[in-house]
């Protein structure tokens, strides 16, 4: 619990920084439009006296928090309140977010929504504009990432990375027949050394793999750098130093990530070592990937991923829209919730029903 | 008038304005085959107002342009060129990382015959060996036509600008300024090259402010005040005293 | 009545470099003494991690330098007008992107004709995205860095609109297709060298390769001698695009989709490469060899790195001492050319 108060407050959307970067200069207009049209919904909904909950994400055009805002969504039209969905198109950054959750709190007394629920693109940056609006009586709600205090926060729903992370390495082990005594070479492509996701996901295998699976042996890192085609590299260079002919064949991946997902897939298939539905056993290199992108869901179907981790943004959005609510009713978060909601990741398989597949899947816009 | 048939370029009664400023006034001017014809005058005088016109960088807003007696209009420099018009600029007319023999050849060069000529493939040595030959012929000895231009000094460079411009000269060559920035040897040295030119029968207008030079190398001397002509006259009939004296309008000179 | 002007130059001037000895000559050529250090730091990998040297691992790399060279071959000719294209980087993931919907539509069709279509389709974003660009050059009258800056934002937006973040489309044929079948070479790398290397003919011996140099050396000598510098700046930005987009179909074959941030950065490798193969940003002066050898560099340079478990901060950095390098060996160059 002390390591993820230290590091799970920074943002756990990493995924597309490097994408988001890129349109920052071109999408910097469009970002002040949004706020524009934030306030005059915000105005919109007071009239109507229904409760109003803003809801401000980092990056909207994300698949995982497109996911979250069907979710929340949902949840508003089921309560019948009115949703304010905001966030920079595709930026990542505070920022862009601290313009927008100023928007949302300095509004006139009649058209301040009732409550705010915040996925902070920064653990410090956004605390600020928290005590704002505490103190103009709007209550504050954490998701997915959290401020570094949750002092003035009201309530926080968020993945369980660390738990993603052990499932993962339940996966890999059993993709690859993992028995006792035997030694299994695995290697770890991420993103970069220091995202928070990352680590807390690493960690968390690491930790799984310690305990449970003395055998795996990681070899090697490496970071895509938010690339897929990076991540496409790094893997092709690892098949070929350790190659099925060498001392040291590579038995496993953990892609920790979407885009590593991608890369890796690819880089196994043109490999000739994807795994397939029927077939994963010597010769053969057992993928565990990260992230339920529909076109990693379809490659989990074909056997080239022993398993998918996914994070659950839709439940996310739903918790977060019933927590903020139910506190605006009664003062007090719904019954048997704590203040941090931790919501396991969950394992995809190519064995697992399309219904289930289907709603993990992330959405797409 | 020295020349008794039609002349090679002239001008007549050209106009040209910018908004309420008038640039030229009514000038009509000639040049003939083998003339040299200097083209003086005070800064703002109209100059290169005149110069732009003659060589089709700018129209003029009233007045007739004849080649050998023909009417033009010159939408572009590139068809002052292809009649048989060179302009040698004040500067920056060459591309100073192309060789000697690729500017020469620049916007005119030679492909390589068949298939490959089809597809633009320059015949290189042979516009290097010609470049050469041309520069040989007006004079200028340039035996590395691989070098770059901007490796070459800057009276080298002008004397490529020469040598090319005087090269693809079919009628008329006009030097705006040839000699500025060269010291008296090199500058001794793009007369002799204007004279060459003129043996070869072009048309020579020289614009310069060295009027040593204008009455050195020139047959005949067209003096701008203020956009209007007020002298057109043989050189012989100038003196240094009597040219900078029409120039600047402080003493008229006797006819 | 020759004109050889003074005579300190006369000597240089009448007789070129046959005063030269053959190895000053030749370590004065930077596409040479790029080759040496590329050769060196090959060497250094090698020694470090014997599969370097091995076949698979150069089949890896002819993979990764054919996702680059192109947009350094399109970069050198937009460099050598004195432009920069910023935009290439997101014309591939772009045109990936959009090969990739359509491609996703034809799917019950052939392989071939999937793939055709593919190519096609990204070539064509590719051409839109150069026809913009000069679009914004010449009407909008923007100076290059901020017309291509304008299309990079735009064009890594419309990814991210296009595909909701995530990547499209599975294609495993199109990922098999990129594994090495020649030797070290699969057939699209075979296609991409030799457009590489017809590129090079056009640069260096075309008339089409001269007016672009006469356009980035001096653009008023080149319109008063009949050039149309507009055109050649256009076609430039065009070539650019369309040499992007058949990047992008190249990096969607290889993941088997088209992904939002598939060039990502991309540009500025492109242009690293191009600097430090010799070109002058300031227009006028390229050679396509040089591009081609330091693409090669970082492309291996960004393979050792992995293979030496080194963070990807640090490919940054050397890259960024690569080009500093170059800088600086050029204008030292430069300075004692001009001493001399």
């Amino acid at each position: 619990m002390n390591k993820e108060s230290l590091t799970s407050g920074a943002p756990t959307r990493t995924r597309w920084t490097g994408a988001k970067a890129v349109v920052a200069a071109s999408l910097a207009v469009s970002s002040i439009a949004l706020v524009g049209l934030g306030s005059a919904s915000v105005a919109g909904a007071s009239s109507s006296k229904k409760i109003t909950i803003a809801f401000v994400v980092g990056a909207e055009a994300d698949p995982f928090f497109i996911s979250m805002n069907a979710g929340a969504q949902a949840e508003a039209t089921k309560l019948h309140v009115d949703l304010i969905w905001q966030g920079n198109p595709s930026q990542y950054s505070p920022s862009t977010q601290i313009p927008v959750v100023q928007q949302v709190t300095t509004q006139l007394a009649s058209a301040k929504p009732s409550a705010l629920v915040l996925g902070p693109t920064d653990p410090k940056a956004l605390e600020p504009y928290v005590k704002v609006a505490v103190k103009k009586h709007i209550p504050v709600f954490n998701v997915d990432s959290q401020d570094a205090s949750l002092k003035n926060i009201t309530g926080f729903v968020t993945g369980n990375n660390a738990q993603g992370g052990q499932a993962a390495a339940d996966a890999l082990a059993g993709a690859m027949g993992y028995t006792a005594g035997k030694t299994y070479n695995v290697v770890v492509g991420m993103t970069s050394p220091t995202a928070t996701t990352n680590v807390l996901r690493y960690d968390g295998f690491k930790a799984e793999i310690a305990k449970k699976y003395p055998g795996i042996k990681i070899l090697a890192e490496a970071y895509s750098q938010s690339s897929p085609t990076t991540a496409n590299t790094n893997i092709q260079n690892w098949l070929t130093e350790y190659s099925q002919s060498s001392k040291t064949p590579l038995n496993g991946i953990f892609a920790i990530d979407g885009t590593n997902a991608e890369g890796a897939a690819s880089a196994l298939q043109a490999g000739g070592l994807a795994c397939s539905k029927t077939v994963c056993g010597s010769g053969h290199v057992a993928l565990v990937g990260y992230d339920a992108y529909s076109s990693n869901v379809s490659l989990l179907s074909s056997g080239v991923f022993a398993a998918l981790i996914a994070q659950d943004p839709y439940q996310e959005g739903i918790d977060s829209v019933f927590n903020a609510y139910t506190y605006l009713k009664t003062g007090k978060l719904p019954k048997g919730v704590s203040k941090t909601t931790t919501l396991p990741n969950v394992t995809l398989l190519p064995t697992s029903n399309s219904t289930f597949l289907a709603k993990y899947t992330y959405a797409t816009a | 008038m020295t020349s008794n048939s039609t002349p090679l370029y002239e001008v007549r009664s050209v106009s040209k304005n910018y908004g309420n400023v008038v640039a030229l006034r009514n000038v009509s001017m000639s040049v003939g085959a083998g003339e040299i014809v200097g083209l003086v005058g005070d800064n703002g005088a109209g100059k290169s107002t005149l110069v732009k016109i003659l060589s089709g960088v700018y129209s003029p807003d009233s007045g007739e342009l004849l080649v050998e007696g023909v009417p033009h209009v010159w939408k572009s420099p590139h068809e002052a060129m292809a009649a048989g018009v060179e302009t040698l600029y004040q500067d920056s007319g060459l591309a100073l990382d192309l060789t000697i023999g690729a500017n020469v050849f620049l916007g005119r060069e030679k492909v390589k015959k068949g298939f490959l000529g089809k597809l633009g493939f320059l015949d290189q040595k042979a516009m290097d060996q010609e470049a050469a030959d041309d520069l040989e012929r007006t004079g200028i000895a340039v035996h590395a036509s691989k070098r770059t231009v901007g490796q070459l000094s800057g009276g080298q460079r002008q004397a490529v600008a020469i040598g090319r411009a005087v090269a693809w000269a079919q009628k008329v060559i006009i030097l705006d300024e040839p000699t500025n920035h060269l010291g008296a040897r090199q500058a001794g040295e793009v007369l002799s090259v204007m004279k060459a030119a003129k043996a070869r029968g072009l048309g020579v207008i020289f614009i310069s402010h060295t009027l040593p030079h204008v009455l050195e190398v020139t047959d005949r001397i067209i003096v701008l005040r203020l956009g209007s002509v007020v002298r057109n006259a043989p050189t012989s009939e100038f003196t240094a005293e009597s040219l900078l004296g029409t120039i600047t309008g402080l003493h008229v000179g006797t006819e | 009545m020759s004109i050889i002007v003074d005579p300190v130059q006369e000597s240089s001037f009448e007789k070129p470099d046959r005063s030269q000895l053959w190895y000053r000559r030749l370590l004065a050529n930077q596409q040479f003494l790029l080759l040496l250090v590329t050769i060196a730091i090959f060497v250094f990998f090698a020694f470090n991690r014997h599969v370097f040297a091995s076949a698979g691992e150069f089949g890896n790399n002819v993979t990764n330098f054919c996702t680059l060279v192109l947009l350094g071959v399109g970069e050198t000719y937009v460099i050598a007008t004195g432009g920069i294209d910023l935009s290439v980087g997101s014309t591939v993931s772009l045109s990936g992107v959009v090969g990739a919907i359509a491609m996703e539509h034809l799917a019950m069709h052939s392989e071939l004709l999937v793939l055709s279509v593919g190519t096609v389709v990204c070539i064509g974003i590719g051409i839109l995205v150069g026809v913009v660009n000069s679009a914004l050059i010449h009407y909008a009258r923007l100076v290059p860095f901020v017309a291509t800056l304008v299309t990079w934002g735009a064009g890594a937006g419309m990814c991210l609109v296009l595909t909701g973040g995530a990547p499209i489309g599975q294609n495993s044929g199109a990922i098999a297709l990129t594994v090495p079948k020649i030797w070290i070479f699969s057939y699209p790398a075979l296609i991409i060298i030799a457009i590489t290397f017809v590129a090079g003919l056009f640069l260096h011996l075309s008339r089409f390769g001269r007016f672009t140099f006469a356009v980035g050396s001096n653009a008023f000598a080149a319109r008063a001698v009949g050039i149309n510098v507009k055109r050649q700046v256009t076609s430039v930005y065009v070539l650019s695009g369309a040499l992007a987009g058949i990047t992008g179909m190249f990096v969607y074959m290889r993941l088997g989709s088209g992904a939002p941030t598939a060039g990502t950065g991309q540009e500025l490798i492109a242009i690293a490469a191009v600097v430090i193969g010799g070109a002058r940003l300031t227009g006028g002066s390229a050679r396509l060899s040089g591009t081609v050898i330091a693409a090669w560099m970082i492309t291996i340079v960004s393979s050792g790195l992995i293979f030496m478990n080194v963070s990807p901060n640090y490919n940054q950095v050397a890259v960024a001492l690569l080009i500093a390098t170059a800088a600086t060996a050029q204008a030292l160059r430069k300075s004692a050319r001009q001493s001399s």
